[in-house]
């Protein structure tokens, strides 16, 4: 006990993504079976039933951070898939075929587990999933929300599936949900996600004490431990130190301080992870939040379906632009940000087809600039270094211009 | 003379924006605009317009780069295109199905480009088969019909809806027998007629164009059997844009005898359920029981034996995949079929496309090898 | 005698067979569609092979400029013509890979060199030569020059982007942080060996492969594309005429054909 409270929260998380690969391989080494699932999806149903569970999405980004996405890639294309569609998609098909990673590997799926409140893609490239492998595919069909808020009648027929995937999750192991079992997971859940949201307030904080690129690293968790004691303890852990640091009046780097804050809008570039953080850091930009907080925080009272289905059918990428817009406008109010960089990624048409809108919103209606760069969260063919440095140079030049009219007090924010 | 018929239609198939004002002029009744795909027509005719299908076309984008970056599909793109400079400005309203993640996007920002005509969105659901899906393909279907009558300021009576079903079930029966006859005469419904005949449904009342079909069809009936010596092909996605490629299709031999198009036979092959009472729910039991659609959940995946066993049953030689560009759904599905495919041993040719593109050089090579190797 | 004339998209040649199918002439010019190419390859031919028009019996023309050249009998697709060409040089043959300027392609064929299957590169230019064309031109150097100088390559520096214009400007900055150009010539090799190879596995591929084209006669992109393979590529000779000797060869078939003379 003693040891593991001298853990930073960045050796836990270390500590908890081994245990977490571990522990599935090892699961599928003894012949339990093992899921494969969607980044935001309820998957508490599945922990109540013992189903161990990897999430394609973490597993394709660690692969691209390991700079290995190609051969994968190239696997998928080879078999027919287009290079247009999403390369986390195509990172997994490709890994079906291979089944080595050197970053992480991950056991096949006996199931197949997809909520499509992260996009229609993941509909899509699940069923081939299952098709490919003869395996049973759960679906949870989120519809998108085009009126501001969810409505019931979208409530009522997501209700319906969980309760569907309950009654196809008790075929498949053979026992009954356990109720109780289930309320727990539910309450777990619920107390991981307020430490998620407490920690990633921290951004508020100026300077912030929390930079944004390792909010990118600790994601990986929320996706796959809202419901389990570790994650609930890793995010504790990390809000605690970034609460210290913050009284401490720390910023996000040791080594420079933060001059500007921004949002950055949609997922990492994975294989160029280091370059668009250094890019960053070296003029001072910190990302002190994202549209991701919010997404991952599924609160909801436990054993209420209803509530269940409109939280997981809530997030960011599942609303209408005039959600977006008021999301972006109150993130860049509380966390007193100064600019936004769009990230224009190849995979993620979800994303892509309504940032040029929201961008415009936004410096309407908050007055800050942003950028938007070409990129992709695993192809590392979709990328320019010079691109992204003078669209970056761009952004800190306008902010610049908008500190130094602040500081005459033309601008009124 | 069925012959004149079949120019006509082919006509319309090509020049959508006159048959649009001929439709118009001849019935006097006002225009719904319908995005692809399976909007539910019957409402909109029920409330005594016509709708209108957009399927795009050949234009110069530019306006529409206001909204979506290039590596969106061109179908998406012009109908942005054509909203924002006012080719729709007649329409009463338009009706919007969101089937990928580029749809959702495009009605989102759809409702900014054209303001001052009311959007309909509309998600139907994937799970439709379970009994919560089918209720909620009800509740949509339902929901359109509200938001039309708010557009249009009129009532629209289950008695209209009825009526209007049974016009669009006499068109959905009259297109399956075409489809059956064409496969037997590819020598005058060739694949260029085949396919410009099928579009031309898009843009007129469909009772008329029911009677224009059924005069074909029964033309086709008195002519003698086939000595088509040509190559027989399926063809499989959304549409044939543009139609400089049926004209290659032609020049190389090549009739369609059988389509998996979403602008074709994906929108009447499936039948109706004769048992079920309640009109809507006729509607919803028709999305109930669609199969191997790549836009519909399909966890079976049978587009690939359904091509094949369509392949079989018209004699056909192949399959032609036209992949429009930036189709996700249709990009996903073609790794699967492409090994049914090769497995069965039928040659099949793939064709990405956009509605813009102008240069056929290349696709001229590709048809005329692929059909160098079949013959 | 069959006389194939090969009209592409940035060089033209032509291919004479006798009446046994020797090959007797082979003819190459660096313009082609647009350019009139085709009637000096024809005129090159004739004179070297000492003959006359007149003694053609029968003219097949391949090619994207193939529709240009009215007097032949017969136009059939540069496709079909690789395969007969190759089966025709190097006998039996599973692959064929043809790296062109503006298009290129893999050929699959049957053990009879029937095509079986093929696949083209989409409009994108990143597995062409044109690609390499943008990349002298960053390279300051000729397209003679690109192969020697990747054969001088220590270091393996990967090209990562698809598109060529963002290829153009990540070689740019590759230079300006003093790598060799030696070493981003290779990469460039390589990355047209990776989009080929794509195709390649697309398509399906399997020993024998045999590079065809202009493209072919640089042996740092045969090199490059033999390591992505895991496997020898052959070239054969008349690489670049490859189409056009073919094309002669489809006249001497249908042309034996027609007359009932086939074997």
């Amino acid at each position: 006990m003693a040891e593991e409270n001298a853990l930073t929260s960045k050796q836990l998380l270390n500590e908890l993504t081994a245990k977490h690969y571990e522990g599935a391989l090892q699961a599928k080494a003894e012949g339990k079976p093992v899921a494969w699932a969607t980044s935001i999806c309820p998957d508490e149903l599945l922990a109540a039933m013992d189903i161990t569970t990897v999430y394609p999405e973490n597993h394709a980004a660690a692969i691209g951070a390991r700079k290995e996405a190609m051969k994968f890639i190239e696997q998928a294309e080879g078999d027919g898939y287009s290079s247009d569609i999403c390369s986390y998609a195509r990172v997994n098909m490709g890994y079906v075929d291979l089944k080595h990673a050197d970053a992480q590997d991950i056991p096949m799926p006996d199931l197949i587990f997809s909520s499509t409140n992260i996009c229609h893609t993941v509909l899509k490239w699940y069923e081939n999933l299952a098709k490919k492998l003869h395996i049973p595919l759960i679906l949870l069909d989120m519809p998108f929300n085009h009126t501001y808020e969810v409505s019931d009648n979208a409530t009522k027929y997501i209700r319906g599936q969980l309760e569907n995937a309950i009654r196809q999750l008790e075929d498949f192991t053979g026992h009954r949900m356990d109720y109780d079992k289930l309320a727990e997971k539910m309450d777990m859940n619920n107390a991981t996600c307020e430490w998620w949201k407490k920690a990633t307030d921290w951004g508020k904080v100026n300077p912030s004490p929390l930079n944004g690129f390792d909010m990118f690293n600790y994601m990986a968790l929320i996706v796959c431990m809202r419901n389990s004691e570790d994650g609930h303890k890793l995010f504790k852990l990390w809000y605690e130190e970034l609460k210290q640091k913050a009284e401490e009046g720390k910023g996000p780097w040791n080594s420079a301080e933060e001059k500007y804050r921004i949002i950055w809008d949609g997922i990492a570039c994975w294989p160029h992870l280091s370059t668009t953080f250094k890019t960053l850091k070296k003029y001072g930009v910190n990302m002190v939040t994202s549209t991701y907080p919010s997404s991952w925080y599924k609160v909801y009272e436990t054993n209420d379906l209803d509530g269940m289905a409109r939280s997981y059918t809530g997030n960011y990428a599942n609303r209408n632009l005039d959600f977006g817009e008021d999301l972006m406008s109150s993130l860049i109010k509380d966390f007193g940000v100064e600019g936004v960089l769009f990230h224009s990624n190849r995979s993620c048409k979800l994303m892509d087809f309504r940032c040029y809108e929201v961008q415009r919103r936004i410096t309407d209606k908050m007055g800050i600039p942003s950028v938007i760069f070409d990129g992709d969260q695993t192809d590392p063919r979709v990328f320019s270094e010079a691109q992204y440095e003078t669209r970056v140079q761009a952004l800190v030049e306008m902010m610049e211009k908008n500190k130094e009219l602040k500081r005459r007090g033309d601008l009124d924010v | 003379m069925y012959r004149d018929t079949i120019e006509k239609m082919a006509f319309n198939g090509l020049n959508p924006g006159k048959a649009i004002e001929e439709t118009k002029a001849s019935t006097g009744k006002d225009l719904v605009g319908v995005f692809p795909i399976r909007t539910p027509e019957e409402i909109v005719y029920a409330a005594g317009c016509v709708p209108v299908g957009m399927w795009g076309g050949r234009t110069e984008l530019s306006l529409a780069d206001r909204y979506l970056q290039s590596f969106c599909c061109s179908i998406m793109r012009t109908n942005l295109e054509y909203a924002l400079r006012g080719v729709y400005n007649d329409v009463k309203a338009v009706i919007i199905p969101s089937f990928c993640d580029s749809m959702k996007c495009v009605i989102e920002n759809w409702k900014l480009a054209l303001p001052q005509i009311p959007t309909i969105a509309l998600a139907y659901p994937q799970q439709r088969r379970l009994q919560a899906g089918l209720e909620f393909t009800v509740s949509e279907i339902k929901r359109v019909k509200h938001e039309l009558e708010l557009a249009l300021h009129k009532i629209i009576t289950n008695e209209q809806v009825e009526e209007a079903f049974s016009v669009y079930e006499n068109y959905r029966k009259a297109m399956r027998e075409f489809t059956t006859l064409a496969a037997d005469h590819p020598d005058i419904i060739t694949a260029k007629k085949r396919y410009l005949i099928m579009k031309a449904g898009s843009y007129m009342d469909k009772a008329v164009y029911t009677d224009m079909i059924r005069e074909i069809n029964e033309g086709l009936k008195e002519e003698a059997p086939s000595t088509f010596k040509g190559i027989r092909a399926i063809v499989t996605g959304i549409m044939v844009e543009p139609a400089e490629i049926l004209d290659i299709f032609e020049e190389n031999g090549i009739a369609l005898v059988g389509d998996d198009l979403a602008i074709g036979s994906r929108l009447w092959r499936t039948p109706s359920r004769d048992e079920v009472e309640d009109v809507y729910l006729k509607m919803a039991y028709i999305i109930y029981d669609i199969e191997g659609d790549t836009f519909f959940f399909d966890p079976d995946k049978k587009k690939g034996s359904m091509l094949i066993s369509m392949k079989d049953e018209l004699k056909a030689d192949c399959v032609i995949v036209m992949m429009i560009k930036f189709c996700d759904p249709e990009e996903y599905d073609y790794p699967i079929y492409k090994a049914e495919l090769e497995e069965a041993g039928i040659p099949h040719l793939y064709l990405e496309v956009d509605e813009q593109m102008t240069g056929f050089e290349q696709h001229r090579t590709r048809i005329q090898s692929f059909s160098e190797m079949i013959l | 005698m069959f006389l194939g004339i090969d009209i592409g998209s940035s060089s033209t040649e032509a291919a004479l067979i006798s009446e046994d199918g020797k090959l007797l002439a082979v003819a190459v010019r660096n313009a082609g569609t647009g350019s009139r190419a085709y009637e000096e390859v024809v005129r090159d031919v004739l004179s070297e092979a000492g003959t006359t028009m007149d003694d053609v019996r029968y003219t097949v023309v391949t090619g994207y400029g193939r529709t240009l050249y009215k007097e032949a009998d017969r136009q059939i697709t540069e496709i079909t013509c690789h395969a007969k060409g190759v089966r025709y040089l190097m006998g039996r043959v599973s692959t064929i890979v043809d790296i062109g300027g503006q298009d290129s392609k893999v050929i699959k064929l049957d053990e009879d060199g029937n095509v079986k299957n093929f696949l083209m590169n989409e409009k994108c230019a990143a597995g062409t030569g044109r690609f390499l064309e943008v990349m002298t031109r960053v390279l300051g150097c000729s397209l003679e020059d690109l192969s020697d100088m990747a054969d001088r390559s220590t270091r393996f520096i990967p090209i990562n982007n698809v598109c060529t214009v963002f290829a153009e400007s990540e070689v740019i900055s590759r230079l300006a942080t003093g790598e060799a150009p030696e070493d981003v010539a290779r990469g460039a090799h390589v990355a047209v060996a990776k989009r080929v190879m794509g195709m390649c596995s697309r398509v399906g591929y399997s020993p024998k492969v045999v590079m065809t084209g202009g493209v072919a006669l640089n042996s740092n992109m045969v090199d490059a594309l033999s390591q992505e393979l895991g496997l020898p590529v052959e070239v054969p000779p008349h690489c670049q005429a490859v189409g056009a000797i073919g094309a002669a060869v489809a006249a001497m078939e249908t042309y034996k054909k027609i007359m009932g003379e086939e074997s």
